[in-house]
């Protein structure tokens, strides 16, 4: 182990006391945490940062109040069903079980197995995720099974598979990124999304080089200022010109790694020929930011590159490039950068994807995805069905096909030949999915929705059965966090009522379905065969056990063995393509699909706060985030304010080709004046995906959350305002 | 559909490759004249200035079944009755449309002495091709003086690209200053005094009249106000003209370049088509390859059905112009200059600073950025170009699109100077901590940072405000004494 990780004590799984380690319930980084029951106490548990290499003993004010959502006020606590008034009634779960496995049943028999479809989360544990790629597949034999993972990492899980034989997230521990001379980070805000990453970026802001290339002014562009690094604020959805900008001048000023491409790469003469007409003067009309800061970022990171004897650079990438109808070019000419510089497959630089949700490289790996098995195979791919369902004990003729991604999923639902019944688990699409209100459309169309929640979230509030899950504290599992790292979680006090979780409410389904094994309650168990389905697939987890984690070994899959020591460092011996090489892919700027026109002629894009989680579910239901972040808001500059004639605290009126929606006005100069900011996490009249665009990636079916063209207007009316 | 395309340049290879990908049915046989497939011309400055590596500039073309490239082979003659192109092997191609993307040749001024009849004397060069970039890049290692012939964006760029190789460059021009077309006189007169500092002396109202050679290379060049300049190096950048000569020998109609309408269509035929900087469109040509891109596109769109086959505004917003010169930072768009006020309303805005080498001029008209003049400005030439371009609202005073980078500079950032803070203020961003809150928490015993973190959790997400809690520590010790030494456990212990 390097010395950088002289933190982590062997023992760092073993919480201090009678608590329990583990980690936190919201993002990707998941800090560590320790776990104490308070049994007298208003809370079953007291939560506190733990020392761990990713989040050193910090956590966020999500972390520290994250209890808060284990007692929350409207908790389900007993399995819910739709009533003859249009409410619910309490059930017990026999009876709730049964109704949704005859209203299956129902469906398959006349619309046959397809008539069924699943959609999953990327918060769910990689056993849950397992279980349910594994139940849609032979319980209900759908091939319609997708999850909104497929709003978070499919471009950059698509790009890195194509481009590098592999999707590992970054590719290394984070604590790297501290000898690192300089970091760039495209369309990623971890100082709110994530903020213990940022004691990560210390080294790289010292020496000047955290480099932030995102539309705002956010709270990780402010961590570049006064010398320590720099800020590029481009057009929303033009990040990509400024990614071929800089591969532009690092040829044009002949800065890259000939050796390395020479020896590690193909495509160069490709990547050459397409950025030859991105020269920055160029790039700067398109993009906005001046030539001479495309070319002062180039030659910055250049110089921190290993060839021009450098400490090492990092190129990470988040959602504001990927979340993009041309998401995965945009990783392309990400990756294109890293490469020309020489810095993947080498310690002390690299390339990753900034993963978002709990479990979203876990998540990505184990089967939930439309086209693949667990241990990142392809469904479509003979020999990955053979080895899966031979794990599984069935024919692989009987494994279905590959289904359709996210967004053509839940759109078409309840149409003629599509799906007429959903399974909803780990997510809240009526207010995370794009075009939110035509999700919700499609969600009323269903002969039958069930949703598995903890919380009535406004998806579960469409169910005609509510099923009450267990929730992080109150389970067993694991998680792979963004670096690739397989993590306990642990439960410490036990579930509410009735609540169940989904490895049992799966089992108990699957028996109603005619499938009464293969389906184990025991979270144990239930990795152990995913370590042997996952076994010789690219996502190999088949030396991890439970036991080695709990000994406090630090494991970054691959782990093909029981004496691997798993890779916490991806590619420094050759990439897992066919010839071993990177491949450089060339592409272009296209712009986004529904660009400023004359009746909406700014750019809208959105994005979290630091007090809220994705939809809101969890956190909305946590009075400290709640005043600290209580309502929707759109954040828009003095100059453009002035101009709409609207003032701090006043109710304005968006609207795209999409939909309508209201929120508080915030005025700061830290946005540009073409440009309005929304977040994301909450439902009704001030939900910003009402707003955005479900244009998808042709690659990898990404919506384009991201950007589009919009117009604001003071609200019309005051009960308009009230609505709010 | 069989599809002839003249010229293998910028534009014509973009366009081909553009229609392959839009036109399953399309088969394009492209004639090129150059041996070198397409290359990117406009970064031809940059190779003489060396910030570019001629390797850079070759461009991608189009490859595959529906498609026969041939570089190094010239069309030489056409026959539109019989719908063939012929080419200079002899071989005759047939059409169902011909696209004539030809480019422009530079202009080579009538001056005495520069040409004998093997062609221009060595030292004396215009900058079109690749060949001549790098015949200058050769000349540059014993070169110790040179002068420029034409102050517009070519000739600025190649001037101080040679200043900054440390050559001595006196720039020529006819005007009374430089880049007339597109600059009124005080920003002429900034941009002139920006040369200077970067090396280049400019001499206004005077054309180089005579080359005077040594043993057949060039020694000095006389002006026509009668001065002698000495030099090993002579570049005339005097303009271009459209290639039209072949489209002439069709009975095509031409004026200054190929004539087109709305649809980039001939006339006089409507199977051919011009594009870039051969063709003549009723808004006419401004030789900038955004232009010519444009129309590629345009034609495609045109001929495929696609959507941005109709122009969304009457006006041409690619004529930016930029000039792309270390240390001069120039663009102009739309209505710059000495420019005409016509019908409409405008509003113009200016800020002349040439103590500072800055001038910028916005012009707006019904909302919209109509023109700008940037010299000396780089976040305002950006933020410009990229507004003209999307056509995005204005202020409506339209004096906030000039001052307004000047206030961005200043900080937006969060206040972090800890008696600069209010009590409601908040100190620690990932966990909502205030000013106040922390200065209670010391109050109320807390010594250290860790103190403070246990009792409030300031300083327990990023880490970023510890040192601002640490100042507030060290203030409140310096006003007062500590009151006691309770520590209150708000949030447990965090020592794992």
């Amino acid at each position: 182990m390097p010395a950088s990780h002289g933190t982590a004590s062997p023992g760092h799984a073993i919480a201090s006391g009678d608590a329990v380690a583990s980690h936190c319930p919201y993002c990707a980084l998941q800090c560590a945490q320790s776990l104490a029951p308070t049994p007298a106490g208003r809370l079953p548990l007291e939560v506190t940062g733990r020392e761990f290499p990713t989040n050193r003993g910090g956590l966020c004010q999500k972390g520290w109040t994250s209890a808060e959502v284990l007692r929350a006020k409207d908790r389900i606590t007993t399995p819910l069903v739709r009533s003859s008034d249009g409410g619910y009634r309490e059930a017990d779960w026999n009876e709730a079980l049964d109704l949704v496995a005859d209203g299956i049943r129902g469906i398959q028999d006349r619309c046959g197995a397809d008539g069924i479809a699943v959609f999953g989360g990327g918060g769910l544990t990689n056993e849950k995720a397992y279980a349910l790629g594994k139940f849609a597949r032979i319980a209900l034999k759908t091939r319609f099974i997708d999850y909104n993972g497929r709003f978070c990492m499919s471009s950059a899980a698509a790009v890195s598979n194509r481009s590098l034989g592999m999707d590992r997230g970054l590719g290394f521990p984070l604590s790297d990124l501290g000898g690192a001379d300089a970091v760039v980070v495209v369309g990623s805000n971890m100082a709110a999304t994530m903020p213990p990453f940022v004691q990560h970026l210390a080294g790289a802001r010292e020496r000047g080089g955290l480099i932030v290339i995102d539309p705002r002014e956010t709270a990780t562009a402010r961590l570049a200022k006064d010398g320590q690094g720099m800020h590029l604020a481009p057009v929303p959805g033009t990040d990509l010109v400024v990614l071929l900008a800089l591969a532009h001048v690092i040829l044009a000023e002949g800065l890259a790694d000939r050796d390395y491409l020479d020896a590690r790469t193909n495509g160069l003469d490709d990547i050459r020929r397409s950025v030859a007409a991105w020269w920055p003067e160029r790039a700067e009309q398109v993009c906005g930011v001046p030539a001479e800061g495309l070319r002062s970022v180039a030659r910055l990171l250049a110089a921190a590159s290993p060839s021009h004897g450098g400490r090492g650079a990092y190129v990470l990438t988040g959602r504001g490039l990927e979340q993009s109808s041309q998401g995965t070019d945009g990783v392309s000419a990400a990756i294109n950068v890293a490469l020309l510089l020489g810095l993947i497959g080498r310690e002390g630089s690299g390339f990753g994807p900034v993963t978002g949700q709990g479990n979203g490289q876990g998540g990505r790996e184990h089967g939930q995805k439309s086209d693949q098995l667990p241990g990142y195979r392809m469904i479509t791919d003979p020999a990955a069905r053979a080895h899966v369902a031979q794990v599984w004990g069935i024919d692989p003729d009987d494994l279905p096909g590959p289904g359709v991604p996210a967004v053509e999923l839940l759109t078409t639902l309840g149409e003629p030949g599509s799906p007429q019944g959903l399974l909803v688990h780990g997510s809240n699409v009526v207010v995370s999915a794009p075009n939110a209100d035509r999700v919700r459309a499609a969600l009323s169309r269903l002969e039958l929705l069930v949703v598995c929640d903890m919380v009535p979230s406004e998806t579960a509030l469409m169910a005609d059965v509510i099923l009450p899950v267990t929730q992080w504290a109150e389970e067993d599992g694991t998680m792979t966090n963004l670096e690739g790292r397989i993590i306990r979680r642990r439960a410490a006090v036990a579930a509410p009522g009735q609540a169940q979780s989904e490895l049992w409410i799966l089992r108990e389904l699957a028996a109603r379905l005619g499938a009464p094994t293969g389906f184990s309650t025991d979270p144990g168990e239930v990795f152990m065969e995913l370590t042997r389905a996952s076994a010789g697939g690219k996502a190999d987890y088949a030396g991890v056990t439970y036991e080695r984690l709990d000994a406090g070994e630090e494991l970054f899959w691959p782990v093909p063995a029981a004496d691997h020591p798993g890779t916490p460092r991806v590619f420094l011996d050759g990439f897992p393509t066919p010839d071993g090489r990177a491949r450089m892919i060339a592409v272009d700027h296209h712009g986004p699909r529904d660009d400023v026109r004359a009746d909406a002629p700014l750019h809208l894009i959105t994005g979290r706060v630091l007090q809220h989680y994705q939809s809101g579910a969890q956190t909305r239901r946590v009075d400290e985030l709640n005043a600290a972040q209580p309502e929707p808001f759109v954040e828009l500059h003095p100059v453009l304010a002035d101009r709409l004639g609207l003032r701090e605290g006043d109710i304005a009126a968006l609207t795209t080709a999409r939909g309508e929606a209201l929120a508080a006005v915030r005025v700061s100069e830290a946005i540009r004046p073409d440009t309005v900011f929304m977040p994301f996490h909450w439902p009704g009249v001030g939900s910003a995906n009402r707003l955005t665009n479900d244009a998808t990636d042709p690659i990898s079916g990404m919506p384009e959350f991201k950007v589009t063209a919009v117009d604001i207007a003071p609200a019309r009316t005051t009960e308009e305002a009230a609505a709010l | 559909m069989n599809v002839i395309v003249i010229g293998h340049g910028m534009v014509g290879s973009q366009f081909v490759e553009d229609l392959l990908a839009s036109d399953e049915h399309a088969h394009v046989t492209v004639l090129g004249r150059e041996p070198t497939g397409p290359y990117n011309r406009v970064l031809l400055s940059s190779v003489v200035a060396g910030a570019t590596d001629p390797s850079m500039l070759a461009m991608s073309a189009a490859s595959g079944d529906r498609v026969r490239v041939l570089d190094g082979v010239a069309a030489v003659d056409i026959d539109r009755d019989a719908r063939t192109v012929t080419d200079s092997r002899g071989d005759v191609h047939r059409y169902d449309r011909l696209v004539f993307a030809t480019g422009s040749q530079a202009r080579v001024p009538d001056i005495h002495g520069i040409a004998t009849d093997r062609g221009l004397i060595p030292g004396v060069t215009v900058l079109k091709d690749l060949a001549d970039a790098t015949g200058i890049v050769k000349r540059i290692p014993k070169a110790r003086r040179a002068v420029v012939l034409g102050a517009g964006v070519l000739g600025l760029e190649v001037a101080t690209g040679l200043a900054a190789r440390g050559i001595a460059v006196t720039l020529v021009h006819h005007s009374g200053r430089v880049m007339e077309r597109q600059l009124g006189d005080a920003a002429a007169n900034i941009a002139t005094g920006s040369l200077a500092k970067l090396g280049v002396r400019v001499v206004t109202e005077t054309s180089v009249a005579e080359a005077l050679d040594r043993r057949g290379v060039l020694q000095s060049v006389r002006l026509t106000d009668g001065t002698q300049v000495l030099c090993d190096l002579l570049v005339m950048c005097a303009g271009t003209q459209p290639s039209t000569s072949l489209a002439r020998r069709a009975g095509l109609p031409c004026e200054r370049g190929i004539v087109v309408d709305d649809a980039l269509a001939s006339p006089a035929d409507d199977r051919v088509f011009a594009i870039g900087d051969c063709a003549q469109p009723p808004e006419g040509g401004t030789g900038l390859v955004a232009q010519g891109w444009d129309q590629g596109s345009r034609l495609v769109a045109l001929w495929t059905g696609r959507a941005d086959a109709g122009r969304e505004s009457d006006d041409d917003l690619t004529n930016v112009v930029r000039v792309k010169a270390q240390g001069l930072d120039l663009v102009t768009m739309g209505l710059s200059g000495k420019f005409d006020h016509g019908e409409r309303e405008l509003r113009a805005v200016r800020i002349s600073d040439p103590a500072v080498g800055r001038f910028v001029e916005v012009v707006v008209s019904h909302g919209l950025l109509v023109g700008a003049t940037v010299v000396g400005d780089k976040a305002c030439a950006a933020e410009l170009s990229a507004m003209y371009s999307r056509m995005t609202p204005v202020p409506p005073d339209p004096a906030h699109l000039i001052v307004r980078p000047l206030a961005s500079a200043a900080s937006a950032a969060v206040n972090t100077d800890p008696a600069q803070l209010g009590d409601d203020d908040t100190v620690c961003q990932c966990n909502t901590v205030s000013k106040g809150r922390i200065c209670s928490a010391i109050d109320d015993g807390c010594a250290s940072v860790d103190d403070v973190a246990r009792a409030t959790r300031a300083g327990t997400g990023c880490g970023d405000c510890r040192s601002v809690v640490a100042a507030l520590i060290q203030s409140r010790d310096a006003a007062q004494a500590p009151s006691g030494d309770k520590v209150p456990a708000l949030a447990g212990h965090g020592e794992g």
